[in-house]
Order: structure tokens, then sequence, then C-alpha cells
């Protein structure tokens, strides 16, 4: 079963960045400087840098995993300097998925339960989140794996779960940080190639945090940053 | 996220966690037995020396005997009567009446000549009291059956013994049992008036078989037989005569009542409503007050000592929840990047805690309701050693529900402050240090 079954095509989200800047420790650590950044529904960007560029952080802002300090973000019309508490999760449920390079799986649950823990958060009824998981992980290619923990994943495997989930709400916007940075060349190449069919059947907005150029290279779009600045070339 | 999906993940979490929510588990059931444990037995050794300060009557009996009140009588938990004074079926009754009454019981007793089975080195005969009571009315008196049982209400050929008959016969006094089956004469005596004027005595004599051994404090008397049987002892004295000595007509219908009280509150008003009807009376009054002061101390030491295991166990219960929030600090930001909100993440916790809770409760409850049948089991042995009857432990239903539900309670208490953490921590936290 292709992705594109499960959901059918969604409109992408276009993201909006104006004048964002980010510090921590209370402003003693600057992190990012005075941002702008275009992104249209259709984007799949590659942010790209050395470590400590910034990169996560930008990524956390976008989605909703860290307060805006400075400047404006509106995802899908959603203003998140506006947003808070309730309303932000509910943002983060509703509009945006995650894809993290440690997977984010939780442990004492299998994958079916993982994927099925995005729909609980929605209230759908557990015969159709059900359902819906079974889909979902089939889609990325392991119907044969929904009874297994994290733990008796590859990961790969654990990854395409992690993916999966973040399907799982129909997500506008599709963040991934160092989706490939635990996996070796073959699962790498089998990740992004996941991505690149969801960006294209989904029609959601992929943002990938990479330091790898061949990962960066996928993306018809790369942004580069330094030191919490975007940098030419 | 519903609770019955909290608390399926909690389910998971607690399995999948066997290691240390075991050791969590049996942090709670430890202070949760020893609560338990304590509780029972304060309970039982409670009403077991209140009752055996009452000689296994109620502890509101207020004893009246056929004889008029000393001056002071009130003033002092001992009887102190003067001449006797004549106890009727009519002054039952009135006393029946008084305010703050419950029953009366009555006791007639009469002197008797025993004749034991035959042994070497034993007493042949025995100058005793009967003590004979309603048996119908046991209850409400201080009698305790240590073996066998009471005689049948009635009964004219049923008697039991105390513990002084099994002295006097020479008896091992730990099996009491051993005297069941056994026959005596009982002859109760009537002075008549010889051809000539001259007196004389002789006995009603009847054949009793030994159903039981009692310790009473009733009445003076190793023999304790239906009413009935006394009632035919008094009719037959009362057909001879007086010697005016040794043998007096007994006029009395009753030699003494037993009269029970509403409340323990209410045992000197009704001590000194019959005082003034003008009857000597006993009751434990002090002695009773006392004791209650004296375990009530003991209960808020014991109830000291329980506090410090549920403070302990509510540590426990903290520190276990503390260290799964901290080592889950990137499943809950990941929790909370995925959509949940602070009230999600807050029922991942709650359900474990109470999870913990109620498994340590109900475990501690059961291992604290065994350990008290322990004891008991050790202390009866004690007892009977000693030739007392044992105690009946019984683990009230309130203690045992308040165990399991008190634990759980106090899991979900100790489990909010984690659990509010755990819902405050930033969502951030998914993507680890940043």
């Amino acid at each position: 079963m292709s992705l594109a079954e499960v959901d059918g095509a969604l409109s992408g989200a276009e993201v909006t960045l104006r004048g964002v800047s980010h510090a921590y420790g209370r402003g003693a650590v600057p992190v990012l400087h005075d941002l702008d950044l275009d992104v249209d529904a259709s984007g799949f960007v590659a942010l790209t840098g050395a470590s400590g560029a910034g990169k996560s952080t930008l990524l956390s802002l976008i989605g909703g995993l860290e307060p805006l300090q400075s400047g404006s973000i509106v995802v899908g019309g959603f203003d998140l300097s506006s947003l808070s508490g309730d309303a932000l999760a509910d943002y983060r449920r509703s509009t945006v998925g995650f894809v993290f390079q440690h997977y984010g799986l939780v442990d004492v649950l299998t994958a079916r339960e993982n994927v099925e823990l995005s729909l609980a958060l929605s209230r759908m009824s557990p015969v159709a989140r059900r359902d819906r998981a079974e889909r979902l992980l089939d889609g990325v290619g392991l119907s044969h794996r929904i009874h297994h923990r994290p733990n008796e994943l590859s990961g790969g495997e654990r990854q395409r779960v992690a993916i999966a989930r973040a399907l799982a709400n129909g997500p506008r916007l599709l963040l991934a940080d160092e989706p490939t940075g635990n996996l070796d060349d073959e699962t790498t190449v089998q990740v992004l190639g996941l991505l690149e069919r969801i960006h294209a059947d989904t029609g959601c907005t992929l943002l990938v945090v990479t330091h790898e150029r061949r990962v960066a290279a996928r993306a018809r779009s790369i942004r580069r940053m330094r030191e919490g600045r975007w940098v030419r070339g | 996220m519903s609770w019955r999906d909290a608390l399926s993940m909690a389910l998971a979490s607690v399995s999948r966690r066997f290691g240390r929510t075991a050791l969590t588990v049996l942090a709670v059931a430890l202070a949760s037995a020893l609560l338990v444990a304590l509780a029972t037995m304060v309970i039982t050794a409670n009403s077991r020396v209140i009752r055996q300060v009452s000689k296994g009557g109620p502890i509101t009996a207020v004893k009246v005997l056929a004889a008029e009140a000393a001056a002071g009588q009130l003033e002092t938990d001992s009887l102190r009567p003067a001449a006797p004074r004549d106890l009727t079926e009519a002054d039952r009754s009135r006393i029946q009446e008084l305010p703050g009454v419950t029953s009366t019981a009555g006791v007639l007793t009469a002197e008797v000549l025993v004749i034991p089975p035959f042994a070497p080195g034993v007493p042949h005969r025995i100058f005793e009291h009967a003590v004979g009571v309603d048996v119908t009315e046991a209850p409400d008196l201080p009698i305790s059956v240590l073996a066998g049982r009471l005689p049948t209400a009635g009964s004219l050929s049923e008697v039991a013994v105390t513990q002084g008959y099994l002295d006097r016969m020479k008896l091992d006094a730990d099996r009491p049992g051993q005297v069941l089956g056994t026959t005596i004469m009982m002859g109760s005596p009537q002075v008549y008036r010889q051809l000539g004027g001259v007196l004389d005595y002789r006995g009603r004599w009847v054949v009793l078989r030994i159903v039981g051994v009692v310790a009473q404090d009733a009445a003076a008397g190793e023999f304790v037989v239906p009413i009935e049987q006394t009632r035919a002892d008094r009719t037959w004295a009362l057909g001879g005569v007086s010697d005016g000595d040794r043998f007096t007509l007994p006029t009395s219908e009753y030699s003494g009542l037993v009269v029970v009280a509403d409340s323990l509150d209410d045992v000197h008003r009704v001590r000194a409503s019959v005082d003034e009807l003008g009857y000597a009376t006993s009751a434990p009054e002090q002695l009773v007050a006392n004791l209650r002061r004296y375990l009530h101390v003991v209960d808020i030491v014991l109830g000291g000592i329980a506090s410090i295991a549920l403070v302990i166990a509510s540590l426990g219960i903290t520190n276990a929840l503390l260290a799964a929030v901290r080592e889950r600090r990137r499943e809950i930001g990941v929790l909370k990047a995925i959509g949940a909100r602070d009230r999600d993440v807050m029922r991942w916790f709650l359900p474990e805690a109470a999870l913990i809770g109620a498994a340590g409760g109900t475990l501690g409850t059961a291992l604290g309701v065994a350990v008290a049948f322990v004891v008991g089991l050790v202390v009866n042995g004690y007892l009977t050693a000693q030739g007392l009857e044992g105690v009946r432990l019984v683990a009230p239903a309130l203690v045992v529900g308040a165990g399991i539900l008190g634990a759980t309670a106090l899991a979900v208490v100790a489990g909010a402050v984690p659990a509010h953490r755990a819902a405050r921590l930033p969502a951030r936290e998914a993507v680890g240090s940043l």
C-alpha cells in the first residue's frame, strides 16, 4: 500500500520566518541571528551546516518545540508567536510531523502502538487508529513488524516506524532532524527514498536538517547555516 | 489521551521495567504490611485486654450482689457488701428498667458437696458452690469457654468446671479437654428435723457429666450449671429448715445479677442507680479507664511507627517515579512533540503510580494479615501454655480496605510531584540538548 492511499494527497504548509533570533542561557548564548526564510507549500528544503550552527534549534522553533523569543514564524496560517500551552500542542499534533535522529520511539510500546500513540492523542477510536496504524506501517514496508518493540528492530526499521508515526495525523509539514544520522549507507538510501516518496505522494512540505551532503543533495533547495546565520554556497 | 490509553501505557511501562517496579512495589508492600499487621494486632490486643479485664463478659457489665451496699461502695471497683438482702425477680425487673441498662442476667449459687471420679492422691469430696446461670444469657455473663462447651440450657445432667477443679484433681491445666466426658456426683443439702427434734442433713444427689471447662467471674464457685439446677437445689433446701449456723435458708431468688449497661459511659450511672436501690455492686470502672488510657498511648506510638513506614514508602514511590521521569525525559519530549498536552503526560505517570500503590497495597495487606495471624498463633501458644483463653484474630474489613485503597491513594499523591514535573518538561527534550 502506498502512503498516498492512506490519506490521499495532502496540501503542504507555507513556512515564513521573519527576523528570528534565539539564545540560550537567558540570552548568554545566542544561536540564531535575525533569520528570514520562505518555504512554499510544496517545498523540500535541506538545512545544512556544521554541528552547532543552529539547524536543530531552527527546526524546533518551526515545529513549536521551542518558544519563540523574537521575530515571527507563520506555518500554514498558524502564527506561532500567538500560540502557547494547549494551542501549541494542538498545532504540533495537527500540523507537524517530527522525525528524529534518535527515532524517539517509546521503548515499551510495539511498532503499531508507537504509531497509535499519535492517534490516541487525537482521541481517535481504538479500532480506527489500529487500522490506520497498520496501514501506515504497511505503507513504510513494515507490515511484518507491527508487533515488535523498538529494541527488536534494526535502525532503518525504527526510523521507518518513526516516519509512520510522524505521518499518523496527516501533517502538512514534515520536519526531519538528521533522519539518517544513525543509519548505514544502504539504509540511508532507503530512508531518503521513503521521505522523497512521502513528499511526492502526500504533498506535505518537507524540511530536513542534515550535515550530510548526499542527503542535502536530494532536496529541491538547500539552505546552509553557520553560527546561526544563513551563508551562501 | 484517554485514561484507558494512559492505563495501557502505564501497564506497558511497569511490565517492561519489571525489576525496578517490583522493588518499588515491595517497598510499598512492606510499609502496608507493617501498617495492616500493627492495626490488626492492636485492635485484637485492645479487645483482648479489655475482655480479659471483664473476664470474658461485656466490658459494660455491672455485678450486683444479693446484699446491701456498704458505705462508699461507688468509690471502689470492688464489691463492698454489708448484710444479705434478697434479690427477687421483681427487683431484677426494676433494675432492668433503669436508664442505660441493656440487659440483666440472673445468677443463683448453691452450696454443694461434689464427689469426683476416684483417683489416688486427689480429694474424695469437695465442698464448693454450684453457679447457676441462664445459659441462654451466657453472652452477657463473664464466662469464657476454655474447652468443650457450656451445659445445655435447662439440662439437669451437665456441668462445666473451672480450672480450680482441674487444680484440685491435679490435672494438667494445659490440657483442659482431658476432663470432658467424666462424671461427678453433686449433692445439695437440706436440713431436716428428725423425730424427736434433732436436726440432721440429707442431700439431693445428681450425676453430672462434665461438658466444658470455663473461666468465670459470675460468682464464686467451681461448677457452672444451668440455673434450673440451682433452683431445684434452692427448692430442695427450702423444704427443710435452717440449722441456724452452717446452713441458712436461701430466701433470695438470685445470688446476684450481671447488669449490662448501654455503653462504658453509662456504667457509672447504672451502678449509682443500683446503689440507690440498696444493692452492693462492682464494676472495673477505674481499671478499664486506666487501661483505655494506656492502650491509647500504645495506639499513638504504633501509629507513629506506621506513619514513618508510610512516609518511607511514599518517598520510595516518589523517588522511583522521579527516576522514571529522568530516564524518560526524551520520551516525554517526543510525546509532547507529537502533540501531547501537559495533562496527557500527567496521565501517563499517575496510573503508573496508582498501579504500583494498588499492587503494593494488595500484596502488603495480604502479607500484613498473614504476619498478624502468625503472631496470633504464637500468642495463642503462649496464652494456652499459661492456661488462658487464646485470642481470635480477625482482620477488620476496614483495615483491609484501608490498606489497599490507602496505599493506592498514597501512591497517587506521591506520584503527583514526578508526574507534574514530567508534564512541565519542555517539548525540546525530544531533540535532546541543543
